[in-house]
């Protein structure tokens, strides 16, 4: 669900990427144990024609073949954090288990360039009505970080503000690439 | 090719750069894609132009780095850019640039520099990123010796401690940034050992271990105790209770990555986790406290895994546990190792965990250390200050004053449960345990030595003083610190030159060094000796005082000398921009508050174009004249004088110009000074510019009416100048000016006063110029008497009345300058006309003395024009009443009555024969072709007639034939009809005239065809008794031999008493 949330932001104008960082893609199957699994190389669109074969109306309704759907147009596959050499300034994540993932992959990266990236992680619980909520969170932080003049300088003070608006805790780190 | 364009030309602006490159590429070369991309960039907006200059660094650097020395500096000229992207943009440009070519950055350091003090944050983190990459290429490019490059690594050293110095900057990024260089710094600063953990694309990085030890300026021991001390700063200000989460998180990183490059300084590393994660700051909210802690978890992890970690993995797991990672976890993580226990033997007091191995290290306490391999010498003597304190207070631990403790403590308790002890805390399981007691008194240990408590520290420094002592003697690894000392004072030293860029003579310490080492190792310890561990308190203050000495008064002026110069310089850069007016401004000020040297320079820089640089030559002057009203009453026009002066003389110096720069220069300077007047008479005096040296003077005259006296002295003594042109342009200007009634008299005393001068016997020395102000004897020449009379005689014309002045003074001039004078005046006298009154006037009083004066004005008066009635009117009474002198009446002669002139004759014909003649001619108009003759009053035969009517008691008969000769002379006015009509006329006078016979023979002789008239005379003289005149008588006689035969008939007509008189 996560590029979900970051596609929102994405329309609001902002320079943004989603990312997995798992191994694989999973996508909810017919029972929570029983997930769709595929692997970073699979396309949305074959993703999409797997699970029009699968059950139609199973994933129309709990609205994943929408969500590829929409996916499809902005990328042909899902990325994978890990194995993206690009340089961020900001990484959001949703669920302290992808945070750890991440600082985990970049402290392992060797050092480079020494240019920071900070990463933000917003804990939002993986149901419709939290999502959505989150994707406006994250939204307006987004906004927020964007209007600041010296990133840097003003994380720590908008963090704050947004924990104690939001009512949620915030991990935040900064890495270097 | 058109199509492509027209389609792209809907795309991106971005787009079309690149299809432009394409197009091009085949028949532009890189260079001068280069150059028209740089065009490009200098016109559009920051979006685009970052577009573009990151082709260009593509193209210089990657493409074909042949051209980047080539287009550097264009490049580098965008650091001034208003856009912080460029600037950064340009930052990543020389780290590019450096990486490339190693060598570059010498050059490039200094913008480093700059860009570092950049107002923008951003700017200066992407600065401080570039230098931490950019330190190993100094360090590396200085290994090989050159003056240059020595100054570009003081300049590094010193942007290093500058680097150091943000750590304690406002800005949290920045911070952050320079954390993350002096990470970096310290890994270049330590040698890498076989168990460092490099990465792979640092490996052929720099580091101490490559550092040769003869280098003459890098001195291994300096950078190693550089590095030491980089280090403990990082402690110090992780130790800071005020530190930012990120700033803290990235310490910790930092840490983690040093453990790991360089297992050396394992056990600050480790020690300061501990310090850490026992004092969490309590500033931080509960969120940042997990943040922390999390990275604190995720770093441990990291230097567990690190194999020199084997020391310290009791403490790594202690902490870990604490953080909340299972001990399964803990064991997965740390590596497998060869003889763990043993290693574990040094940290023999740490272990109160209950762990199954470290649980029976109290057996093993006995064992000597020495077994421990590669234990950094710094690191013991923190350990062992918490190893101490924790024994010490090991027994002290006992239920009653752990009790007492903890009620002392409650007073300071906060009122809220600060986060990070919330996050922390977890309830004590084995309370009283031993090993309990031994964790509790380690954590106070750590806190104790932390707060610069315990009798643990106190005897580590005396130990430490110890060892230092010891090792003063000998060893390798004892000379770093007392050498290390040295160094700091001499790069602290360079570093104060570096600033300005001035590699001067500092490498004298180097040679006192090494005596110095085993001579002095000591006394220099305390001052710079860096704080022993655990002690509280900061980096020490950066003061400039103490880095930097103050120029001396050469160096001042050279650099001060050198920055004008650069303005100076940039003349055509600064006009581009269109700020040449601040340059102007500028520069004119700066030299103004200067003496000497500079100004020369400014000036000589302006006279090299003149036309070019006017304004800022009148900007200098400006200024030079307002410093001096600044100072007033006591200014001194002096500095403004010379400025002046070198403007003025430096024009004269050029080729001519016409587009009155001088003229404008003389006439807006606010004061024209002494110098400045001798310039611009210099200007007068010069052939080539005399019109317009005197035309600004003449302005100057007008326009300047509080010293125009002085300037018009200027131009009244250029007046009688040696040089013709020079004169002569100076009279006509004067001329002009005598119109203006205030500077008439002026003009007139001046030229009256030169005339004057002819009265003295020999001319004033001021006629041979300035040089020459020696009374001089030398005689009065033509030369001289002209020099007194120009001004004068041009005047004359303008003013009649200046004309009696002149008759004064040459009443009273010797003889010689008399006739110079009659020489010089017919221009002046013949402009002023016969109807001037004064003239007149002179005419009617006629001074004494000046007859030859009035005379020569009168002929010239006369020379050409007919005598005016007023004038024949003048002389007629001067020669009547006052001075009878005939000559007076030869130039009015033809303006007289005929009686008059008659009267007049015999005087005349007395004259010297040439005034005779001239008489003659006058009268019989031969003088001149002009129709004056018609103007005499005597007709060619009067006059003849009237000669022979002269009284010869009047007149000797000798001057009367000269006259009469004259006459004859005259043949095409004495035809033989006039002659014929004379004697007839003569013939009938009676009593004959003596010289009548004289007439007919000459007549006669002229004109032989008269024969016949002649005889009729002679006929007629017979008649009237010819023989009773004696003289008239012989002239018949005469006459009759001449003319026989046709004589006889006359002869035969007289009567016979005077026949025999003939024959015989």
């Amino acid at each position: 669900m996560v590029p979900h949330r970051l596609v929102v932001v994405r329309e609001r104008g902002f320079d943004v990427r989603s990312f997995g960082t798992g191994t694989h893609v999973k996508l909810p199957g017919p029972a929570p144990d029983k997930p769709n699994i595929y692997d970073f190389k699979t396309t949305y669109e074959q993703m999409y024609n797997d699970l029009v074969r699968k059950d139609k109306e199973l994933y129309t309704q709990n609205g994943i073949l929408h969500m590829l759907d929409r996916n499809k147009r902005i990328k042909t596959r899902p990325e994978r954090f890990q194995s993206c050499k690009e340089q961020f300034d900001l990484v959001i994540t949703c669920e302290e288990r992808v945070y750890d993932q991440v600082l985990e992959d970049l402290n392992s990266r060797e050092q480079e360039s020494l240019q920071p990236v900070h990463v933000i992680n917003v804990d939002i619980q993986d149901n419709h009505e939290e999502a959505t909520l989150g994707a406006f969170l994250i939204c307006e932080l987004c906004q927020c970080i964007q209007h600041t003049d010296d990133m840097e300088n003003e994380m720590d003070e908008l963090l704050q503000e947004f924990e104690e608006k939001s009512q949620r805790p915030f991990l935040h780190t900064v890495c270097f690439y | 090719m058109a199509s492509g364009v027209g389609e792209q030309a809907h795309g991106s602006v971005a787009s079309q750069f690149y299809s432009n490159e394409e197009e091009t590429a085949f028949d532009m070369t890189t260079s001068e894609k280069v150059v028209e991309l740089l065009n490009q960039a200098a016109l559009i907006s920051t979006e685009e132009k970052l577009i573009v200059l990151k082709q260009v660094q593509e193209l210089i650097i990657n493409k074909d780095p042949s051209l980047l020395d080539n287009f550097l500096d264009e490049i580098i000229a965008f650091q001034t850019d208003k856009s912080i992207e460029v600037r950064k943009f340009v930052i990543g440009f020389i780290e590019e640039a450096c990486k490339r070519d190693n060598e570059l950055l010498l050059r490039l350091i200094a913008n480093l520099n700059m860009l570092m003090r950049d107002e923008s944050v951003n700017v200066v983190k992407k600065a401080i990123l570039t230098l931490t990459q950019l330190y190993k290429v100094a360090l590396q490019v200085s290994l090989s010796v050159s003056d240059m490059q020595e100054a570009c690594w003081d300049m590094m050293t010193q942007i290093k401690e500058d680097v150091l110095a943000l750590l304690d900057s406002d800005n949290d990024g920045v911070r952050t940034h320079a954390i993350k260089f002096t990470e970096s710094l310290i890994i270049t600063l330590s040698p890498r050992t076989p168990d460092s953990d490099t990465p792979k694309k640092q490996e052929g990085d720099i580091s101490l271990d490559k550092i040769p030890k003869d280098h003459t300026y890098i001195r291994y021991d300096t950078l190693c105790e550089e590095g030491k001390s980089a280090l403990e700063q990082l402690l110090k200000f992780m130790v800071h209770p005020a530190i930012s989460s990120i700033n803290l998180t990235t310490a910790l990183g930092s840490l983690a990555t040093l453990a790991r490059q360089r297992p050396m300084f394992m056990s600050e590393v480790v020690q300061a986790y501990e310090t850490l994660h026992a004092n969490l700051p309590p500033t931080l909210a509960k969120s940042q406290v997990s943040s922390v802690r999390k990275n604190l978890k995720l770093h441990l992890v990291s230097v567990l895994k690190h194999p020199s970690s084997v020391d310290f993995q009791g403490q790594i797991s202690t902490l870990l546990l604490d953080l909340g990672m299972s001990q399964s976890e803990i064991t997965r993580c740390t590596p497998a190792t060869v003889q763990p226990r043993k290693r574990l033997h040094h940290d023999n007091a740490l272990f109160v965990l209950a762990d199954a191995p470290l649980a029976e290290d109290d057996e093993d306490k006995e064992e000597p250390a020495p077994v421990v391999t590669p234990k950094p010498s710094s690191s013991v003597g923190t350990q062992s200050a918490i190893d101490l304190t924790a024994e010490f207070l090991l027994p002290l631990l006992t239920p009653d004053n752990v009790a007492n403790l903890v009620l002392i403590s409650m007073v300071y308790l906060p009122e809220v449960m600060p986060a990070s002890f919330q996050a922390t805390y977890t309830p004590v399981e084995s309370a009283g345990t031993d090993a309990q007691i031994k964790h509790l008194a380690r954590l106070m240990a750590t806190q104790m030595t932390g707060a610069g408590l315990g009798p643990g520290l106190e005897l580590c420094k005396a130990r430490d003083e110890e060892v230092k002592e010891e090792d003063g003697g000998a060893g390798e690894s004892s000379s770093k610190d007392p050498l290390i000392i040295r160094k700091l004072s001499a790069v602290s030293l360079g570093q104060a030159i570096s600033v300005v860029g001035a590699p001067a003579a500092y490498k004298t310490p180097i040679t006192e060094e090494a005596p110095q080492i085993k001579k002095l190792p000591e006394p220099i310890l305390p001052t710079s000796q860096p704080k022993a561990p655990g002690a509280s308190g900061r980096k020490k203050v950066f003061k400039l005082a103490d880095v930097v000495q103050p120029f001396s008064e050469a160096q001042i002026e050279k650099l001060s000398n050198m920055a004008i110069k650069r303005i100076l310089l940039s003349e055509k850069v600064i006009a581009q921009s269109g700020m040449s007016h601040v340059r102007v401004k500028l520069l004119a000020r700066l030299v103004t508050q200067f003496e000497g040297g500079k100004k020369n320079d400014l000036l000589q820089f302006i006279l090299e174009d003149m036309r070019g640089r006017s304004e800022l030559a009148f900007s200098l002057l400006y200024h030079e004249y307002n410093e001096y009203l600044s100072q007033q009453p006591s200014g001194s026009l002096d500095s403004y004088e010379h400025c002046l002066y070198t403007l003025l003389s430096g024009l004269q110096e050029k080729p001519e110009q016409r587009d009155g720069l001088f003229t404008k220069l003389v006439l807006e300077a606010p004061v024209i000074t002494d110098s400045a007047l001798e310039v611009i008479q210099r200007y007068c005096e010069d052939e080539s510019r005399v019109y317009l040296g005197m035309s600004t003077l003449k302005e100057l005259i007008l326009k300047r009416p509080s010293r125009q006296y002085q300037y018009l002295n200027v131009l009244l003594n250029l007046s009688s100048h040696e040089k013709e042109k020079v004169r002569s342009t100076a009279l006509s200007f004067i001329k002009r000016m005598y119109e203006k009634e205030h500077l008439k008299d002026c003009i007139e005393k001046f030229a009256l006063t030169y005339m004057q001068f002819l009265v003295h016997p020999n001319p004033p020395s001021l006629l041979f110029g300035a040089g020459e102000d020696t009374e001089v004897a030398s005689p009065w020449t033509e030369e001289t008497v002209r020099q007194c009379l120009y001004l004068y005689l041009s005047l004359l014309p303008l003013n009649h009345r200046l004309v009696h002045e002149l008759a004064a003074v040459y009443t009273e001039a010797i003889a010689d300058i008399k006739r110079s004078v009659l020489r010089v005046i017919e221009q002046p006298i013949r402009g002023m006309g016969m109807s001037s009154p004064d003239l007149l006037l002179l005419v009617e009083n006629c001074p004494k003395g000046a007859e030859t004066l009035v005379t020569r004005c009168l002929h010239i008066l006369t020379d050409k024009v007919p005598p005016s009635p007023e004038l024949v009117e003048r002389v007629r009474d001067l020669y009547h009443k006052r001075v009878p002198d005939v000559r007076f009446l030869i130039p009015v002669i033809n303006g007289l009555e005929k009686n008059e002139v008659i009267q007049a004759l015999p005087k005349l014909i007395k004259l010297n024969p040439i005034v005779v003649k001239e008489v003659f001619n006058r009268l019989l108009g031969t003088q001149h072709s002009e129709g004056s003759s018609s103007m005499s009053p005597l007709t060619p035969g009067e006059l003849l007639i009237a000669l022979h009517n002269i009284d010869s008691s009047k007149c000797d008969m000798k001057s009367i034939i000269k006259a009469t000769n004259l006459c004859f002379g005259e043949k095409n006015v004495y035809t033989s009809e006039v002659l014929a009509v004379v004697m007839q006329q003569l013939m009938e006078q009676t009593p004959l005239p003596i010289l009548l016979m004289r007439t007919v023979i000459q007549s006669l002789t002229m004109y032989p065809r008269l024969a016949g008239f002649v005889m009729n005379i002679l006929a007629r003289l017979i008649l009237k008794q010819v023989w009773k005149y004696p003289k008239v008588w012989e002239g018949f006689v005469k006459c009759c031999q001449r003319t026989k035969p046709q004589s006889y008939n006359v002869l035969l007509q007289l009567p016979p008493p005077q026949l025999p008189n003939i024959l015989s």
